[in-house]
Order: C-alpha cells, then structure tokens, then sequence
C-alpha cells in the first residue's frame, strides 16, 4: 500500500486511516451522504448544474469541464447509457489515482453513483490497469461491501435508482488510458483510439452513450455534492478550482503524494513539500504534470500549478505527476527514454504517430551515443511539430511535447553531445 | 442537401456523407478533387489512420481528416493551401523512413499509390540516416497472396477487406507503434474465395498475388474494359494485355454490379482465353467417322447440305437449338432469326450450374443466360430431354455446357443424330459427334453486349486477336443462313448493326445499343423475371 499524502484535503484527510477503506469507515467520516442526497433530493439536471457551477475540471490530464462533459449525453433511455471510470492511470509520473482507490475506493463509488444519477447510466465499467493489482483488489472488496449494504443493484440506498459496477483490470498499455483507446480494451478488442466523431457520449462502451472519467474527477464529485460549488471554489484558482493530489518524484528528499489547492506554485512543492534536491545538489528540470507535459528548467518553478499558468510557460498541469531531475541529469538521456516509452507504446494507427515516435527515438539515441549531427535538432523540432495535432488521439502531441520541452530548455545539452561526439554526463548509462 | 464548397468546386452532397465520401460520390475524387488517401476505400470502413487526407475547413483551428469529417451545410474546405500540403508532405516523408524503396524489383511500381503520392505530394531525397525497419518478406499469406512486410504502409485495407467483405476475419495487425505488422491469426491462412482482392486495394507492393507477381511490368500493360464471363454477375474488368496475351483481370468499379471486388475463380477465369484447350480448327465429320479440318466455306456448305436434307426430309421438327450463355447478345439474336428463319421451334438455353455465394457468385456459370432468355431461348432442360429420347434427328449446338453431368453428361445421345452442328470456343468431346464443328471468340475477343442475372446489358470489346481464323457465332449463323439461301442472311455480320437490329425488334432491348452503351452497362426495360434473380 502506498505512503498517504504527506498533505492532505478533502479528498485524503482520512487515508492515514486505515478503516476509511471500508464501509463502516467511510460512513463513519460522513460517506454516501452527498450520494443520498443526489439521488433522492435533485434532479440530473440539477446535479449537472452545480458540478458545472464548481468549475471541476477532468484530471485526467486534458481539464475538461466535468459538468459540461456530463451534459453531453443523451437525454431519454433508448439506449442503455454508460459511465466509464479511467482508473487506468498510465501516464509515468502519475500515481494519485492508486492511492484514491486504495485507500479511498467508497470515495470513488460515491462520486460515481452521483455521476450516474446526473448522466443516467445504468452501469460503470472501472477500467483499471493490470499492474495495479492491489488497487484492484480494494475496489473489488468496496464494490461487494456495496451490493451487500444496498448501495449498488437494483436499489440504490433505497432510492428507486439503479446502477452496477463492473471492474475491468487491462493488460498495461499506456494508450488504453486514452478513452477510447479505454473504450476498445474494454470490449475485448486492442486498445486502440477511435477516430471522432462519433464521440463516446453518442457511440461509446459496446456501442451506447458513455462518459469517461478520470478516478480523481469522481472523486471530487461527492465533496462539491456536500458542501457546494462555492465552497469547491474556495480552493484553487478562479479558473482552477479545487485540490489536486500532486504525486512528486524523482531527485527529492521527501517523494510522495501532497493535496493541495491548484495553483500551488511548483517550486513551493518541490522544495518546501518534497524537501528539495538531496545531496546538496541544484534542480535541473521539472515535468510538471506527468511524462508527456514539457519539461521546465529550474529558472521557470515559480509557476503556479494551473493549466491557465502553465499554458504561459508552454506546458501543462497534466496528471499532476511532478518528476524533478538533478544537474547531474543528461537530458539527451531524458529525451532517449522518454522518446523510447512513446515509441513502444504508440498503437500504430496513425502514420505520423507509428513512424514518426520511432524516427525521433532513433535520433535521440544517435545522438546520445555521439553520433548526432548539428541539423538533427533542428529535425526533432520539425518532426515533432508534424506530430502535433495531426492524428486520431493526443499521444502523438504527448509524444511530441516533451521533446519540444527539451529542445527549448536543454538545446545546450544536445549540442555538446554533438560537439563533444559523447555523452557528457558522468554518470550517464549506456544505452 | 447539404452544400459544400471544395476549392472553387460547389458540391450539393448528400446528408451524412464524409467529405471525402462527398466527392467521391460526385465523381470528382483524384478527378478534379485531389485529395490523396490510403486508408480510406470507398467500399470499407474508415479507417482515418493515414492521416494524409488532411483538409483545411474554414472555422476550424487543426486540420481535418476528409475521410471522416461530416459534411455540413455552408462548408468550405480547402485542399492546396500551404498548411495541407506541408501536412502531406509530412505524412510522406514519414512513410518513406521505414519503406524499402526496392521499386526497380517491386511488382506494384508504376501503378503505386506511395510512388506516385511521393511524387505528387512528397518532397525529394530523404532526411533520415537511421536503419530502416527489417521485416519479413516473400511471405505466404495463403494459396494466392504473398507479402511483403517491409513495403507494408499499414493502411489496413486488407484486414478491413477480410473483416468486412467476405468476413473470414482471417488477417489483423499485430503489436503496435513501428512494430505494427500485418500477419494472419496464428495457424490460419488468408484463403477465402474473394482473397486477391486484397492485392487490389493494397496502395503498396506489400501483397501482390501468387498468379500476377513478376510476369510483366505493368506498363507494359494495356487496360481494356471487359466483363468477367465466369458466372452471370457479369463483374466489370479492366483486362491487362500486353502482346495480344492476357496478363491478369482487375475488378473494375461498378456499384451496380460488383463495387470494386471479384471473385478469385472469375479473376483467374483470364487462363481460359489463351488456353491450350481452345478450339482453333473447322472440323467435319466424315462418314467413316474420322475427323478432318476443313476449310469454312466447306464446313459451312456441309452443314447447309446436311440441315437443308433434314428440312427437306422430315422438316423443321426434327431440329433443335440449343443456346449458350457464352455467347453475346447479338450472337444469340442472330441464332434467334436463324432459328425463326428454319421454323425451328425447338430451342433453349442449356447453362452449367454450380453454388452460389452471398456476395457476387452466381449459380449460373455463364455471362449472358439472363439475355438468352430476354430473347426467348427457354429452360433448354426440355430441349435435352428430347435429345436424350431420340425424339429429335438434327441440333445447333453452341457451347458443350450440353455435356454437363446435369444435361447429356456425354455425347451418346448426340452421336446418335443424323445431324449436329456445333460452335463452341474450347475444344470437348462434342467435336467428336460434330458433323460440323467452328472455333468461335471468347466475348474477350469480340464486340457485343452481355445481360447479367439481373438485366443489367454491358458491354465487351475486343482485347485480344484469337491467332486462328475464329469467328463470333452471330457470324457464323448468319453465314450458314446464307449458305441455306435464307433471305435477310449474309456472311457480312456487324456485331454494331445487329445489336441496333436488336434494340429495334426485341421490346426488353428497347433504346439499348452497343454503340451508346455506357461503361456501367444499361438495364433491360423488361427486367428478368424472379426465377432469373434466384440465387440457386
């Protein structure tokens, strides 16, 4: 089980507490009250307005208006209407969303019941990554816990309204976490993005109108359900609200997980919540928002972490997985490894995504080993800018992302390989 | 309807077409519209992987795939600007890093989809200096496919195909990002009765067939549009011909007969025109038994002496016809006054019949039965029952579908006869009981129309010159009316007069000629009736 937030909000002020993974437990802290309310005292409509009003945003990494993405589904019950959880959580760097499902899974029920209420789906399928076993099997004790309390079936907590969860562990593809790439493993099928339109809301799971959610975008649903969009908006930033729950790794004293309200500023959580650089080593660079968000170098930290910020210094908030690197980080290696993960995890589809993932890891590593050419950084440039926004999903842009981060900050790194026709850094490995 | 602006092009489309759908159904794609594509078939899915269908549309910010892009009312959509042709560009450049570029040695150079985009639509030389890909080649998807895994730009057309035409599902790519290849599931074999479609609708040289593959550099190739004469479907050929020989038949678009597909046995069907087994030679019987190659005329006077006696003798009674479903309309138009012109009442179509599937195959396996029957050659089963009998002294036979296990299943009863006069384009056993025996053209060979199962009247023209003297039927009838003394009989013989005799005389041809037939083919005004649309 992983370490509880070293800082924690609404969403983890009980994690430390072991029993608040179980029902008695969650209940103790006040739990399906916010459910009960949605579901016997306002209409979808309602509960669509107030999420609206909260300002949520998807935490998934694009920071989608939740409520607006709720509204999106289709009136009426012609078809069966689906909710789909994207516990899936792929993006390296990223690790929030396993500490909500194991140490908060009633949490995550109750954000999904109210979801359901608002988007009339009969049904959540909670997509969750393979590697994540344990998770898994928290989930699966909170979902029976459920049916045997009346809180999922036929009769939610006697209130007339019906919904079932299903629990789908994946096979650990990162493009599964793309939700229609979710969509598609879901069914059985390869995990593969689907072209829009349609979009899921009107063709999603096994063809029916569904809506796809991140764990931590459930999980806020019961806190703005209980207390209001006002006091949601209380945190954060006017733009931003709430809390995120920032998973800091990498070069740090203190790695681990801290809620705080967006718009934190990142150096206030590398250095005062992680505990800094150890070693009496200097930051180099921070990935603010999970592997596929820009890198920012130690002169740009005093960032406060919300998209309307981060967008001005060509980066994003992402996942919220916040990896630090020291200066003794060769950021052409960076580049190699990073380049590596999307190469080998592109799905294949698109030509500009298949081919180009791989080009541009070949000539990260090229250069790594000391064979670069002056004009290749000017290539990767080129090459990443004919990935972005071409193609069927956002990986070829989150693939293309980081390396436009590194060129723009660490260009140096790149040109003393070529120069020096090695790597540079000591302690760099071989590739 | 909705209204689109292409360029300077105004479109009124249809709701809930694609753009590219849009301007295909207007006729105009890569035809006015350029908008290159891989993925994209007008027969498949979308796919919208390629990604090089890229269009600007006016309002929005990133450029929009065509292939997959709804049509809306007011559109306006721009396909030369500097941003489509930098994303092209780019699209291309991408699929050439890991392509092997081994065009000189590849069969699909010169009708390639990535050679002729990279030219059009690509930029010169190549920047990468990384190794390319190292792949699988030469291999054997199934009896009629072979691969190349290299060449491959995993358009996925193929498993589309297989997933959605005959849906024998047997291909799929495997792993993913530019580890992606196309491989058959595990112990199957693509082999199904539609596979070398695949080839087809391939961009690339990755799958070439078996029975194509290194015989002759496609520019080599002449393209003449035929009918295939495998079954009564009639699907649309372009027929490949180099040095008046047949090199392959490649479905030609109809979607009112076969979209863009054919089946494996009528492809293959091409063998059968230069085959060894054709009827090259006049032959008569002579009395001992003995056959002898003769000159026409002689043949031709022959028979007329032998009919004329049987007329004169026991009259027209004793004779009968027996149609082909080979032979064109105005092969059998003429058969049809001849036969008139004799009073010969006796007559029908005799057809061979095999299974039918659910997608183009018919029973019948013959081009023209439905036309056959438009101009009153009934079920020719009652003609052969009197064959068989002996009810019957003298026959016209054209084609030896008589043969069949189904009809005579042997030339016993036909040997029997005092007289049997037979055209056909492949030798049988029916030259040995033929008093007189002509070679005649394949429709490959010939000008006429051909009315497929459902009475949709197409046209063939002539792609190759038999190399022997061989005739169409129609002008060999029309001789041996001549040589009968028959009024309205000539040995000059005009496919084009015919089928304008044709359309004058037979209502159900009405406004049907073949010198005004579209390349789609034309419906009879009396469609045949439902026993003729049966399946089996």
């Amino acid at each position: 089980m992983l370490q509880a937030p070293y800082v924690t909000s609404y969403l983890s002020e009980h994690f430390a507490d072991d029993a608040y993974g179980t029902l008695e437990g969650y209940r103790a802290a006040g739990g399906y009250k916010a459910a009960r309310k949605a579901l016997t005292g306002m209409s979808p409509a309602e509960i669509i307005e107030v999420v609206k009003e909260s300002g949520l945003q998807g935490r998934g990494g694009a920071g989608f208006s939740t409520g607006l993405k709720w509204s999106f589904m289709p009136e009426g019950d012609e078809k069966p209407k689906y909710l789909a959880c994207n516990a899936d959580e792929s993006e390296p760097g990223s690790f929030k969303d396993r500490i909500l499902m194991e140490r908060g899974p009633h949490q995550l029920l109750e954000g999904i019941l109210i979801a359901a209420r608002a988007t009339g789906a009969r049904t959540t399928f909670i997509y969750i990554r393979g590697e994540y076993a344990f998770p898994a099997s928290q989930l699966e004790r909170a979902v029976a816990e459920a049916y045997d309390a009346g809180i999922l079936g036929k009769n939610v907590l006697k209130s007339g309204f019906a919904h079932d969860v299903v629990i789908q562990r994946g096979a650990g593809a990162y493009i599964c976490g793309e939700e229609t790439g979710l969509l598609e493993s879901l069914e059985g099928k390869k995990g593969q993005p689907r072209k829009k339109p349609p979009f899921p809301a009107q063709y999603g799971a096994f063809g029916m109108p569904t809506t796809v959610n991140n764990v931590e975008t459930f999980c806020h649903v019961p806190h703005i359900i209980a207390n209001g969009a006002e006091w949601f908006r209380g945190f954060g930033t006017e733009k931003s609200p709430g809390t995120t729950i920032f998973g800091v790794s990498g070069h740090v004293n203190r790695p681990g997980l801290f809620e705080l309200p967006l718009g934190t500023r990142l150096d206030e959580i590398v250095f005062e919540h992680a505990g800094g650089v150890p070693n009496g080593r200097k930051v180099k660079g921070v990935i603010p928002g999970g592997m596929s968000m820009p890198i920012l170098p130690a002169g740009l930290l005093d960032v406060p972490m919300a998209n309307e910020h981060l967008r001005e210094r060509k980066t994003m908030l992402g996942t919220g997985g916040v990896m630090v690197m020291d200066e003794t980080t060769c950021m052409v290696r960076v580049a190699s490894v990073i380049s590596y993960f999307f190469r080998d995890e592109s799905c294949g589809q698109c030509t500009q995504c298949r081919e180009g993932t791989g080009w541009i890891n070949k000539i990260v590593d090229r250069i790594e080993r000391g064979a670069g050419e002056a004009e290749d950084l000017d290539m990767l440039l080129d090459l990443a800018g004919k990935m972005e926004g071409q193609t069927i999903c956002a990986f070829a842009d989150a693939a293309a992302w980081p390396i436009q981060g590194l060129l723009r900050h660490f260009r140096a790194d790149f040109e003393r390989h070529v120069q020096g026709r090695k790597c540079p850094f000591a302690e760099s490995f071989e590739l | 309807m909705p209204r689109i602006t292409i360029d300077d092009v105004e479109l009124e489309v249809e709701e809930g077409r694609t753009v590219l759908q849009a301007v295909d159904d207007a006729g105009l794609l890569m035809n006015g519209v350029e908008i290159p594509h891989y993925c994209w078939h007008p027969k498949l899915s979308i796919d919208g992987s390629c990604r090089l269908c890229q269009v600007e549309v006016e309002g929005m910010p990133k450029l929009q795939i065509a292939c997959n892009t709804p049509v809306q009312d007011g559109m306006r959509i721009r396909t030369t600007t500097d941003r489509v042709k930098s994303a092209r560009a780019g699209v291309m450049e991408l699929l050439l890093v890991n392509h092997p570029l081994d065009c000189p040695i590849c069969d699909q150079a010169g009708e390639c989809k990535l050679q002729d985009y990279a030219f059009e639509y690509g930029v010169e030389g190549s920047r990468s200096r990384e190794p390319r890909r190292a792949l699988k080649k030469n291999v054997d998807l199934g009896p009629t496919i072979v691969f190349d895994q290299e060449r491959c730009i995993l358009c996925r057309r193929c498993v589309r195909f297989c997933d959605e035409i005959p849906g024998t599902h047997e291909l799929a790519v495997m792993n993913r990002g530019d580890a992606s290849v196309i491989e058959t599931f595990p112990g199957q074999q693509l082999d199904n009765p539609y596979s070398m479609n695949v080839a087809d609708i391939c961009p690339v040289g990755a799958l070439t067939t078996r029975d194509f593959r290194f015989k002759i550099r496609v520019w080599f190739l002449e393209d003449v549009p035929g009918v295939c004469t495998g079954c009564a479907n009639g699907c649309n050929l372009h027929i490949g011909v180099a040095n008046n020989k047949v090199h392959r038949y490649l479905p030609r678009r109809n979607d009112d007969v076969n979209d863009t597909w054919i089946c494996d046995e009528g492809r293959l069907s091409y063998r059968r025109i230069g085959a060894a087994d054709r009827l090259r030679e006049v032959q008569v019987l002579e009395e001992d038994g003995g056959r002898r190659v003769a000159p026409y005329a002689e043949a031709l006077s022959s028979a007329a002496a032998r009919l004329r006696g049987l007329l004169d003798g026991k009259g027209p009674g004793v004779i009968v016809g027996i149609a082909s479903a080979h032979a064109t309309n105005e092969d059998l138009f003429t058969f049809r006054r001849l036969l008139d012109a004799l009073h010969i009442e006796t007559a029908g179509l005799v057809v061979v019949r095999g299974a039918a599937d659910e997608l183009l195959l018919k029973a019948e396996r013959g081009a023209n039965g439905a036309g056959a029957r438009a101009l009153g050659f009934g079920d020719g089963r009652v003609v052969v029952d009197r064959i068989r009998t002996g009810a019957v002294d003298g026959a016209i036979v054209l084609g030896h579908d008589i043969l069949d296990a189904e009809h005579l299943g042997g030339i016993e009863a036909l040997g029997r006869l005092d007289t049997v006069i037979a055209l056909d384009s492949h030798q049988s056993s029916l030259q040995r009981v033929s008093h007189a025996s002509f070679p005649v053209r394949v429709p490959a060979e010939k000008h006429g129309t051909l009315t497929n199962w459902e009475g949709r009247v197409q046209r063939v023209e002539p792609a190759v010159e038999p190399r022997w003297e061989a005739r169409s039927e129609g002008e060999v009838l029309a001789a041996l009316g001549a040589a009968l003394g028959l009024e309205g009989f000539s040995e000059a013989w005009d496919p084009r007069e015919v089928s304008r005799a044709l359309s004058e005389a037979v209502p159900a041809f009405a406004g049907i000629e073949l010198a005004s037939l579209p390349p789609g083919g034309a419906p009879l005004r009396t469609p045949p009736g439902r026993k003729g649309r049966r399946a089996t």
